[in-house]
């Protein structure tokens, strides 16, 4: 119960007809979209970010939890109200605020829906990727929440791969800016990606940044259509192992077929056992011939026939159908439970075998749809709600099938969430450790535990105890505490946390450390004997090393079953290590294509402040259980743990990697990359460099399959020719040395090497300010437009000049990390530049609950910390 | 009436949401209180004992516009629209009703010349403060929800009803051997009396005889209040007045009228012998809009081209599942450029019996509808039903549009006269 004051104040904060606390307007606020139901005392639908903010603050006065809720259509009781708390609608926050083509990013508000948001960046010839089958009725804000996916995940990645930047209501009643729209998020702690999938947790989104990405020139669906599940399940190994990325691969099975069609047909055959809806979108130049190698693999694993869209109508036809799927199942019975664990993707012909099983065991229908690319399966268990036993049963079977899919490899939520309903089955993937680890940093943000509390994690008892630390109780996490190396790093670790002493994680050392100077006292602790391969399924292209294990040895490696790592880490030497890639998440230019770490990291194992070790993540694409620690510790920079091992999504070998440059003034090169970052193409890098006189060679390259290439590269010459630049050529590359390596040689031949983000548009404008600010200085340039990151080094760098190029920076938006520079100047200079930023606080915050006693990397944090 | 007869449909909503998607009220308050899914729970709660019949069942219950895009976009098919319905008769047997609903079920709809004059007398009695009547009026959504405030409103309204200058009774045409039927609705009646004339002279000229029915009100405003009792009396009022004469067919100009008579044999669930009468006539009945497609009409003569828009009314789009009609015929007419507004088949707004309390939220949705009309640049706002064309000419006023609301009956009869005075507009 609230009191009538805290009623009152809230009235006056939002309005009164903004609040409800009518029996119906409680009753109204007690569902989500999942099966959990609990009655909240009062429902608020706050119109701006300061009502937000009071609200906040009057509900921490009056000792009230409270829930951020979008449209309700989580499937994990996200939004349900545990503790009869406060439930804050954000469905009056639905503004576009801005989109802008050019730098590849959208401002919304959180109550807009994906689909509105998609349908209004569309007409700036763009697209969000992340596209949940509920994008209708889902807000951006409860897709942050959840960390949301859909069927064009599979090629692009899910929600946190798209979020840029956020404001944010803290709990205590702060707003507070997380991220921008620069690609590269503000250095340190990844805290934009701790936020997505956070469950409304960790603080309420107020505005959102999104990456949006410049539309495909064209897509061709298709429709496979089996007489038996393991045949497609087999189909989609298949084609992901032949290189080929579709954008989707969603199967339905005979069920869920029925269900559709006796609902809105859509042209499913009634008799077949299962259909995939296989998408491939690109260039017009070859994809027609991706999509006939895609339907030879299919025809060769048992399909019956593979029928192609032919037009617009029959492609939203077939989508219509998948899409409303969930919905339709309402034809065969009242309710359904919908279960989102992950395998990985070899493993889901056994996954579908062990779910029908748990059906049958307790009498219900089952219908499946689901993600199949990604492994992450969607059993529709059919019942009626008002049949207590069928509740009863419905919730066992939905226990058993996490635990199958778990003990396959995977994980208990691949996109739903983990709320209320899975919450006893974090213990299936987590240890006991690993979940305390969590609730200390959900407390770094929220204290008194007022944010969406009693979610996610397990409860403990007593309440508010940490967790017993037992393993988790069915994943099988190899590698660990028993892995080469990391027992005797253990015992460094413990040893120097007993006696009040510190340690730097440390890897081959051949790198400049990143970050402020630390603690002299502080000692190093090597990862080098971390070699080990703990486990590499190059099927399901997934890859678990030690952190020890040089980058070289990893693409080797993979190298043999033509795989690869994307990234190609500036300044990283031949024998730099995995876990420093891990630790400092530093990517090349490539990352507009590829992605950076934090993309391409799934899971990882470190050891804490305690000299224990705890895993975070797994082995599967999708995964949503918990707090994103493994994003927490990706970027770490040794200051949270010591990471032990990663494991990291690897890709097949694109067949052949070509650039083509131009040369031209500066304004010319930076219009030719505007151009080239909304034209719809797929450039892997854009980027500049100076050459004689005042003028610059702007280089893109395209890496894939040949032909796609090589037209691609046709288009690109003309468009850097329109562009006014001259000298255009093309040059083939090497993949793993990539195009730049030398380069960046030389730049770290200067003293200092400063890194300044900004978006794309402002890189000239920033350029010339630095050019003034560092005068005379003789620097050298490398700018990267295709992620807004300028690298300038310089062999002085006064205290005077520093300020300058930090407010020039700041003054376009940007932020700074200086990456290279002699001890001197890092005694009596932060090298995250000298304006202090909002969000260090809440980086402090978490070092503070994570790392209490200062184990890690004393010093090394922004502010020095 | 118990709700808990209707509780099979209404457990079948599993709450996935997807109502949300197009309902114009949810798209306006972002409540659940307007939206499928929270109705449909409350009248679970009800059910299942969570909450009482009480007052706060109002606001659920009553601001749903009936429009019926929640089913559209429901998976499970779910008559959302239907379901309120009897919420709604629930609703007033356990809570109340108010006697201005009295008053004007049953007094005042079955008669409709008691109903022109009543709307006469309420709009120039206005100025003294709102009149019971008034307030009941108000109801009727042919008169705009906006009735008891809109001057402009009151200086248009006829002196003399439609059926105060065509009285009712057979008028000859010059087709070959069609007998129809011409059912005029409130709407037309009181107010669009232009749409009126225009749908006569095409009927004349299809039809071998045209006959102006002495129809009363088809019955929705009462059934779509939760008053079935009322609705049902209106309803076999009219079923006599259609079986009193021989028609081919029974044509309407207001698509409202003629989805709700197309269900009359729904009505009489309960009723055997209305029933079989109701199934005998309704299939006579057609909107203007099939009507038209069905036998072609006279090509009209455009001078100048204009662009023309369409507004798909509720009872139309969903009522009636006409979509393509209306569009292929405004396409065929030369001189028409036709541009599809987005969110065409929204509703306006002017739906429901709650007129006077939901003013705000209605003028929301209004609103909505009005930045897609804008959009296409339209001269012409086309549409088939009188009550629509009263919402959407007040929004066009209100937002300063220059753009003619009228009846596809005008446009295609009258599209030689309408050149005169319209600026062509630039194309968008
Ligand atoms: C039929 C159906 C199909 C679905 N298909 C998919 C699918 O394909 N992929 C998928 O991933 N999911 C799917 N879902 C699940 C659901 O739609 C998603 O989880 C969606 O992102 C929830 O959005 P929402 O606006 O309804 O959020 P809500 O349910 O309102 O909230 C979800 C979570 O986000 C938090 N949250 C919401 N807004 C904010 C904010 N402003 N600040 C902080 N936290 C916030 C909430 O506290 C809650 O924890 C489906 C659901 C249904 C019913």
């Amino acid at each position: 119960m609230v009191s009538e004051n805290f009623i009152r104040e809230l009235e006056s904060i939002v309005g009164a007809s903004h609040v409800a606390i009518s029996s119906t307007g409680i009753e109204l606020y007690s569902y989500d979209a999942s099966l959990i139901k609990s009655n909240p005392a009062v429902v608020v639908f706050p119109g701006d970010t300061q009502e937000v903010a009071q609200v906040v603050k009057a509900a921490n006065r009056e000792g009230v939890a409270y829930v951020a809720r979008g449209f309700g259509t989580n499937l994990s009781g996200g939004t349900i109200s545990v503790t009869e708390g406060l439930v804050i609608c954000m469905s009056r926050f639905n503004k576009i605020l801005g989109i802008y083509p050019e730098d590849r990013y959208a401002v919304v508000q959180p109550g807009k829906t994906n689909l509105e948001v998609q349908e209004a960046v569309g007409k700036h010839n763009c697209f969000y990727a992340p596209d949940p089958a509920s994008q209708k009725v889902s807000t951006l804000g409860g897709n942050v929440g959840e960390n949301s996916g859909g069927p064009l995940c599979l090629k692009y990645g899910v929600t946190s791969n798209h979020i840029l930047g956020m404001e944010m209501v803290t709990s205590d009643g702060e707003v507070v800016r997380v991220g921008g729209p620069v690609l590269d998020s503000i250095p340190g702690y990844d805290l934009r990606g701790l936020m997505v999938g956070s469950e409304g947790g960790l603080g309420i989104i107020t505005e959102l940044t999104l990456r949006i990405l410049p539309k495909t020139e064209t897509v061709i669906t298709m429709l496979a259509i089996y007489d038996d599940i393991p045949s497609a399940a087999n189909s989609v190994s298949r084609i992901i192992a032949a290189g080929i990325v579709p954008n989707t691969l969603e199967m339905m099975d005979a069920t869920v077929i029925e269900a559709v069609e006796s609902n809105k047909p859509c042209g499913y055959p009634r008799d077949a056992a299962a259909v995939l809806i296989i998408e491939v979108e690109g260039m017009k130049t070859g994809l027609k011939e991706q999509a006939d190698q895609i339907q030879e693999i299919c025809m060769a694993t048992g399909c019956r026939e593979v029928r192609v869209a032919g037009s617009e109508a029959e492609r939203a036809s077939l989508w219509a159908g998948r899409k409303g799927a969930f919905g339709a199942m309402a034809q065969l019975a009242p309710n359904y439970l919908v279960n989102d664990a992950c395998v990985p993707r070899t493993n889901l012909p056994e996954a579908l075998e062990e779910v029908a099983a748990i059906a049958d065991k307790y009498h219900f229908r089952c219908g499946n749809v689901f993600h199949a690319g990604d492994g992450n399966l969607h059993p529709l268990l059919l019942f009626d709600s008002r049949n207590e036993d069928d509740l009863k049963r419905v919730h066992k079977a939905g226990w058993d099938i996490m635990e199958a899919c778990v003990r396959l490899g995977g994980t208990i939520t691949g996109e739903h969430g983990v709320g209320r309903e899975k919450q006893e089955g974090m213990h299936l993937v987590f240890s006991g450790d690993d979940l305390n680890t969590q609730t200390r940093l959900k407390s770094a943000f929220d204290p008194n535990n007022k944010l969406n509390p009693d979610k996610v994690i397990p409860l403990s008892e007593p309440k508010g105890q940490p967790l017993p630390p037992t393993p988790p109780r069915t994943l099988k996490r190899p590698g660990g505490a028993s892995a080469s190396g990391v027992a005797e790093a253990m015992a460094e670790i413990k040893a120097a946390s007993a006696s009040g002493g510190s340690v730097i994680p440390v890897g081959a050392e051949l790198l400049e450390t990143y970050g402020n100077i630390c603690d002299a006292s502080a000692k190093p602790v090597k990862s080098l004997a971390m070699t080990d391969v703990i486990d590499y399924d190059h099927e399901n292209q997934v890859i678990t090393v030690g952190s020890g294990m040089s980058i070289d040895d990893l693409q080797a490696l993979v190298a043999e079953h033509n795989q690869w790592l994307p990234i190609r880490p500036p300044f990283f030497k031949d024998g730099s290590t995995m876990g420093a890639l891990a630790a400092t998440a530093v990517s090349g230019p490539e990352r507009m294509y590829y992605g950076a770490p934090r993309d391409f990291l799934m899971g990882l194992q470190y050891i804490d402040s305690e000299g224990k070790v705890i895993s975070t993540g797994g082995k599967v694409v999708k995964n949503v259980a918990g707090y994103d620690m493994t994003r927490l510790l990706c970027g770490s920079n040794g200051t949270l743990g010591m990471i032990t091992e990663g494991t990291w999504r690897i890709a097949t070998k694109p067949e052949l990697c070509t650039m083509t440059s131009g040369t031209g003034d500066l304004a010319s090169c930076s219009k030719a990359a505007v151009a080239l970052m909304t034209a719809n193409l797929f450039p892997v890098y854009i980027a500049a460099v100076p050459v004689e006189g005042d003028n610059w060679r702007l280089t893109t390259g395209f890496e894939g399959l040949t032909d796609v290439v090589r037209h691609q590269t046709d288009l690109t010459s003309a468009l850097l020719a329109k562009n006014g630049l001259t000298d255009i050529a093309d040059k083939d590359y090497d993949l793993l040395t990539g195009p730049f390596k030398e380069y960046f040689q030389g730049l770290d031949q200067k003293a200092y090497v400063i890194k300044a983000g900004a978006i794309t548009t402002k890189i000239p404008e920033l350029f010339n300010g630095l050019k003034m600010a560092l005068n005379g200085s003789q620097p050298e340039w490398f700018l990267d437009f295709g992620c807004g990151r300028i690298y300038v080094a310089v062999d002085t760098l006064d205290q005077q000049t520093y300020d300058a190029v930090c407010k020039k920076i700041a003054s376009v938006g940007g932020h700074i990390r200086v990456d290279k520079a002699p001890e001197a100047f890092k005694r009596s200079n932060d090298v995250y530049g000298t304006l202090p930023r909002p969000e260090w606080k809440l980086m402090h915050a978490i070092k503070k609950a994570l790392d209490p006693k200062g184990v890690f990397a004393p010093g090394r944090m922004q502010g020095k910390i | 009436m118990d709700i808990r007869e209707q509780y099979d449909a209404i457990a079948q909503c599993n709450k996935c949401g997807f109502c949300q998607t197009a309902c114009p009220i949810f798209r306006s308050t972002g409540n659940e209180a307007g939206v499928a899914r929270g109705r449909l729970a409350l009248m679970r709660a009800i059910i299942e004992n969570r909450v009482n019949w009480s007052k706060e069942m109002e606001e659920p219950l009553f601001n749903c516009l009936g429009c019926g895009a929640c089913t559209t976009h429901c998976n499970g098919g779910i008559q959302t629209a239907d379901l309120i319905m009897k919420g709604r008769a629930v609703y007033l047997e356990q809570v109340g009703r108010k006697p201005i609903h009295k008053l004007l079920f049953d007094h005042l709809l079955p008669y409709p010349e008691r109903l022109h004059k009543a709307a006469r007398f309420a709009a120039f009695g206005k100025n003294s403060g709102m009149s019971k009547v008034a307030k009941a009026l108000g109801l009727l959504k042919v008169l705009g929800r906006d009735f008891s405030k809109a001057e402009d409103l009151v200086e248009k309204l006829p002196t003399k009803p439609f059926r105060g200058t065509i009285k009712p009774g057979e008028y000859p045409g010059t087709g070959e051997s069609l007998r129809i039927g011409y059912f005029v609705g409130c709407g037309v009646d009181i107010i669009q009396q232009d749409a009126g004339k225009e749908t006569m002279k095409i009927l004349q000229k299809i039809g071998k005889s045209v006959t102006v029915l002495n129809n009363c009100c088809c019955g929705l405003p009462p059934w779509t209040y939760g008053d079935a009792e009322a609705a049902a009396k209106l309803a076999s009022k009219n079923l006599d007045i259609f079986s009193s004469g021989s028609f081919d067919v029974i044509v309407t100009d207001c698509s409202s009228c003629a989805s709700f008579i197309k269900k009359y044999p729904k009505i009489f669930e309960k009723d055997v012998t209305k029933q079989a009468k109701a199934k005998a006539l309704s299939p006579l009945f057609k909107d203007m809009v099939e009507f038209l497609s069905e036998h072609g009409y006279p090509a009209p003569i455009r001078e100048e081209p204009v662009i023309v828009t369409y507004h798909d009314p509720c009872h139309a789009v969903r009522g009636q599942g006409i979509a393509k009609e209306p569009r292929e015929i405004l396409k065929s007419i030369p001189g028409i450029e036709f541009r599809e507004m987005p969110e065409a088949n929204w509703c306006c707004g002017g739906a429901g019996s709650y007129a006077m309390t939901h003013y705000d939220l209605s003028m929301q949705v209004l609103d909505r509808k009005m930045k897609n009309v804008a959009s296409t640049g339209a001269n012409f706002l086309v549409t088939s039903c009188p009550a629509c064309m009263i919402q959407l000419s007040h929004g066009v006023r209100k937002h300063g549009l220059d753009i003619t609301v009228c009846h596809i009956s005008e446009l295609v009869a009258g599209a030689k006269a309408m050149n005169a005075g319209i600026k062509m507009k630039k194309s968008a």
